[in-house]
């Protein structure tokens, strides 16, 4: 009985293995279908797209001429005062995305945002110390958009927003509820000091931009269509966003054929 | 039996990592490779960016990207213009990839993770990039065939190199009637540009 294990064991082993067998599964056959199938790239919906278009180049002067040299400048700050800055801003955030969270059912992510923006606010002097990321709190985004996703809303289609950039209806109205429901924002606004929302929409997004110089001028200088590589880069983003699941699980995988010349 | 079970699933799983590591330790001595060229501040630029260009063409599954990245456009072109494109993506790929690279070259990384996706028969190696203020994570797709690996595809931030420049010359081939010779100039143009970013 136990020779008969034995030799099952060892063939189910031999049989399943991919190592042991490793040649004959990585043997990559082309195919015309491996490129003719797969659709992602029509599934943005743009039909206001040449408006769109004029509005993206004026962004893009608008961040050459000002939010990128902005970004550099501050890039040369000394780290502590970049991570103060970035820390502080995103603390703020972390009330909305709490909320967020709560919304579309994620109760745990929800109690960590909480103990974040206590932690950080507190010991971690206004924001300034993310001292929370030291004891296992991390920081998890969640928007309306997000939210509005989640319920099941669809994107609607594309849109590029003056200045604020890449997004499509459902986050655009997401959006709109961020800067209505900011406690952030109606705080300033009720002691008079409707000046700090601006500003700090303003100092978020050359926090952000600061972050992705050598990417986005990669991307710029090596697009054929710079508007559609960002118009794609944005889904798949927040796509990625949306499911809160990493990279590699999520974005369909091209079925690449390996081919020798 | 239940130990045999285990054994089952325990073999498997040395058996997954394994070969996950495989493709990691090559992918580490590749990227260093990459690394040392743009670094190499005695090389003029563009001695640089042939010898980052001939470790991606060597390491990357460039014709099969190609393919996959010219959509429908490429079932009704001639045998020459599917050749011209192919070499012409393939200078493509490599500046773009280059560009990104020169970008962290001054900065540490570490490739932190690596596992088999037995379904797509694809090892994910993912790569961590610090800066003094944070990390941003690139994610490698490779793929092992005829006993070497080579790499399909290139995520930075959960945004794919391949799905991103398919998406971007679809819309450029759009506007050229899917014509793959009419597109071939626009991307000669376009390599010329990118190339003179990079080498001066």
């Amino acid at each position: 009985m136990n020779k008969l294990i034995h030799i099952i064991l060892t063939f189910l082993i031999l049989a399943l293995s991919p190592s042991i067998f490793g040649a004959a599964s990585d043997e990559v056959k082309t195919s015309s279908a491996d490129f003719e199938t797969t659709t992602f790239e029509d599934e943005i919906y743009d039909p206001l797209e040449g408006i769109n278009r004029a509005i993206f180049s004026f962004n893009n002067v608008a961040d050459r001429i000002v939010l990128e040299p902005v970004a550099k400048g501050y890039k040369r700050l000394p780290s502590p005062i970049q991570s103060g800055v970035g820390n502080f801003i995103n603390n703020l955030k972390l009330p909305l995305a709490a909320l967020n969270q709560l919304l579309q059912g994620q109760g745990k992510n929800a109690a960590e945002s909480s103990g974040r923006f206590l932690v950080n606010s507190t010991v971690g002097v206004l924001g300034l110390i993310d001292v929370a990321d030291n004891i296992g709190l991390d920081q998890k985004e969640e928007d309306f958009g997000q939210t509005l996703a989640t319920w099941g809303i669809g994107d609607g289609f594309y849109i590029v927003l003056p200045l604020f950039g890449p997004s499509n209806v459902r986050d655009t109205t997401g959006m709109v509820m961020t800067m209505m429901t900011d406690p952030v924002n109606a705080y300033a606004a009720s002691q008079g000091q409707a000046w700090a929302i601006p500003v700090k929409t303003a100092a978020n997004a050359i926090d952000q931009r600061s972050q992705i110089i050598d990417e986005v001028n990669a991307l710029r200088d090596n697009s054929v269509d710079y508007y559609a590589a960002v118009r794609s880069s944005y889904y798949q983003n927040r796509k990625a966003a949306i499911m809160n699941t990493d990279d590699d699980v999520l974005t369909p995988l091209p079925l690449i054929s390996i081919e020798f010349e | 039996m239940h130990r045999i079970k285990i054994l089952f699933v325990f073999l498997i799983f040395i058996s997954l990592n394994a070969k996950a590591n495989e493709a990691k330790n090559w992918l580490n001595k590749e990227i260093d490779i990459i690394i040392s060229a743009i670094q190499n501040n005695d090389l003029p630029n563009e001695n640089k960016f042939l010898m980052v260009e001939n470790t991606i063409n060597n390491n990357f599954a460039g014709t099969g990207i190609a393919k996959f990245v010219a959509g429908k456009s490429w079932n009704g072109s001639s045998k020459e213009v599917k050749k011209e494109y192919i070499k012409l993506f393939k200078r493509h790929l490599a500046l773009s990839i280059s560009s990104m690279m020169q970008g962290y070259s001054d900065q540490e990384y570490q490739l932190t993770n690596s596992s088999y996706d037995e379904k797509n028969k694809v090892t994910l190696v993912d790569m961590e990039i610090f800066s003094d203020t944070g990390s941003i994570q690139v994610t490698w797709r490779v793929k092992k065939s005829k006993d070497r690996f080579f790499v399909i595809d290139l995520l930075v931030a959960d945004i794919s190199l391949v799905v991103t420049k398919r998406s971007e010359f679809n819309s450029m081939l759009k506007s050229v009637d899917y014509n793959l010779s009419e597109f071939n100039k626009k991307l000669l143009s376009q390599n010329e540009s990118s190339y003179q970013k990079i080498t001066n």
